[in-house]
């Protein structure tokens, strides 16, 4: 065990020092904010997998949930995930570049007005606090009941070496840990599913022991079931969860945006975008199905779990030798810590460049927006900190967050597609369409009872939908100058290429990086749609397999 | 808002990552390898975890060689 806090130790060290070597090259609010538009597509892959897999996502809450409910779980890995990935990387993207923005509410300001972006900033900065300040507590939890360590001053380790790293360094700290983190994960935890399947007779021998003698349900073993199914029922999977909240996610998730933002070039982006949904695949096989062979693991061992997210923590504990063990730990922290950094750099850059720039002090020097970068960053930390004992339950969490992101997903995924899609769409018609959509998602929950996220979540969109397309034939079009560059037209590649060249014009030290953009035709091996297609048949095949 | 300073050079940004990327694995494989009781280890387990601790090593490695030869390439031009 020695060996082990040693492994963990020298991790934290390692990211601590790097983040401090690191942030010496910041000096301005595009360093801090978008890691100096720098990022190639390899960083922009790990660091979008590793943001996307933490405590609350990944490891702990997924592979507690998949030993609960089964191969369910994969859904996100072998369905939603990659799909909302690609479509992203595919199509929304190239908005977000072509608007020049910093973040999402950005982009929806200068579609729709500071209104609703001013609604939606404040939504998902509630939602970032509270996903810190959740990641703090499993974090905290998972050392204290794994390795007996105090709660308290683990998590102000954790949250000193995430925290400096990432408050000193911004976007480009971030991403450069997030990759290290994504390479331990992947590599590291890996070999427990080999482990496991070599210990129970592989998937054939999980089911035999499952479905044949324990007598579970077929559908332990279906990523896509039929309706009646309690946890996910398959058609709300689809219509709720993929085309809604995931796509929603991916595509309105600012630390999911940001990373992208801060690639070299729009192919950077892109690219990175659509091949992270290989490693989101490959997730399934480092906590989804590992946790399915956990029970016979546990019941040959005589192992009691209490709770559904102890599993995987308990699963390592009796199963690794020393060393290895250490290994783990590290990997997940790394689940952990890329979470809070990139939700951590988002949320200072929400604050900074939509609401304290843009509404509160105007005009002053970058270098202040620099400073004021850092300190909403220490001040989002500081507050995540003191919600960490309001957080006591993670059903608690759970709930919280699930129903804030059914308020927000749905509502913005309807004024999100119509923004782009329909020039004819208007503020008045996006806020009334927001509103009401984020309100019809509480009433569905809270009057009729619907505890479905993913049939509120599509509910919601469709109502949001509807609303807006109403309340903006009622009122006045939009002038054209406010849709310029930002919805799609029959010459948008065009156009395209024109905005970035002017952007490389206008920006002396960046010119080498923007004029890589998507111009130039990559050569068929890095072409994204081969690519996108690839992995989309991936996925055709995984589902038939499993489906 | 006012212009500040002039920004990090992109190449140089992705030298040091690169190089701090490389630096971390490579010590945190070695250190874990080192550390680990492989001959008390069962044969399969000690199988995947040198497949999997030599996999961080190699990466860590090819990324020092990588980010050094950017980081010399941008510091000389």
């Amino acid at each position: 065990m020695t060996s082990d806090f040693i492994i963990i130790g020298l991790y934290l060290i390692l990211m601590f020092v790097a983040g401090l070597f690191f942030s010496r090259n910041i000096k301005n609010t595009a360093d801090y904010f978008l890691a100096a538009r720098s990022a190639p597509w390899f960083w922009i892959m790990g660091a979008i997998w590793a943001t996307n897999i933490g405590f609350l996502h990944g490891y702990l809450a997924h592979g507690g949930a998949a030993y609960e409910w089964g191969l369910i779980q994969a859904n996100f890995e072998w369905f939603q995930g990659p799909f909302g990935y690609i479509m992203s990387g595919l199509f929304f993207i190239a908005f977000y570049w072509r608007a020049g923005v910093y973040t999402v509410p950005h982009f929806l300001e200068r579609r729709y007005g500071s209104a609703i972006s001013l609604i939606y900033n404040f939504a998902w900065i509630v939602i970032f606090v509270v996903t810190i300040a959740a990641e703090f507590y499993l974090g905290g939890l998972f050392l204290k009941n794994l390795l007996h360590i105090p709660f308290w001053p683990t998590v102000l380790v954790l949250a000193a070496v995430v925290g400096t790293y990432t408050l000193l360094g911004g976007l480009g700290a971030a991403i450069m840990m997030e990759f290290v983190q994504f390479i331990i994960m992947m590599l590291g935890t890996m070999p427990l599913l080999f482990i496991l399947l070599h210990l129970v007779g592989g998937f054939a021998g999980i089911k035999e022991v499952l479905i044949g003698q324990w007598g579970v349900s077929p559908q332990y073993f279906t990523v896509l079931p039929d309706i009646h199914h309690p946890y996910g029922p398959g058609p709300w999977i689809v219509l709720g969860q993929c085309l809604v909240v995931t796509l929603g996610w991916c595509a309105g998730h600012q630390s999911m945006v940001q990373r992208n933002l801060g690639a070299r070039s729009l192919y950077d982006a892109k690219f990175g975008y659509v091949v992270a949904s290989i490693p989101k695949t490959l997730g399934a096989f480092l906590y989804i199905v590992p946790m399915i062979a956990a029970p016979i693991i546990f019941a040959g061992n005589g192992i009691f779990v209490e709770r559904a997210d102890a599993s995987y923590g308990k699963l390592i504990l009796n199963l690794l030798p020393s060393g290895m063990l250490g290994l783990f730990i590290a990997g997940l922290l790394s689940a952990g810590l890329s979470s809070i950094s990139s939700v951590l750099n988002s949320t200072s850059t929400m604050i900074v460049k939509d609401i304290y720039e843009r509404h509160l002090v105007k005009g002053r020097s970058d270098h202040h927006y620099f400073v004021a970068g850092r300190a909403a960053t220490f001040a989002v930390i500081a507050l995540s900190l003191l919600l960490v004992p309001v957080v006591l339950k993670v059903y608690l969490i759970m709930w919280l967050e699930q129903t804030l992101l059914a308020m927000v997903l749905g509502p913005f995924m309807g004024v999100l597609m119509l923004a782009i899609f329909w020039r004819r769409a208007n503020a008045a018609g996006s806020l009334a369409g927001f509103i009401t959509g984020g309100f019809f998602a509480i009433l569905l929950g809270q009057a009729f009872g619907v505890n479905i996220f993913f049939e509120i979540s599509w509910w919601s969109f469709v109502v949001t939908s509807i609303v807006t397309v109403a309340v903006t034939w009622l009122t006045a079009k939009p002038r054209p100058e406010q849709l310029d560059g930002l919805t799609w037209e029959s010459d948008f590649r065009a156009k395209l290429g024109q905005v970035l060249k002017e952007r490389a014009a206008e920006n002396g030290v960046k010119v080498a990086a923007v004029q890589r953009a998507n111009i130039r035709r990559p050569p068929w091996y890095l072409n994204i749609k081969y690519w996108a297609t690839a992995i989309l048949l991936s996925q055709i095949v995984l589902l038939l397999f499993f489906g | 808002m006012i212009e500040g300073k002039k920004g990090a050079d992109p190449k140089l940004i992705v030298a040091i990552q690169m190089l701090s990327i490389g630096i971390i694995l490579l010590i945190l494989g070695l250190v874990v390898l080192f550390l680990s009781p492989l001959r008390s280890m069962d044969p399969f387990i000690r199988l995947t975890f040198l497949i999997s601790i030599s996999s961080i090593i190699v990466v860590g490695v090819a990324f020092v060689i990588g980010g050094s030869i950017r980081y010399k390439r941008v510091k000389r031009s």
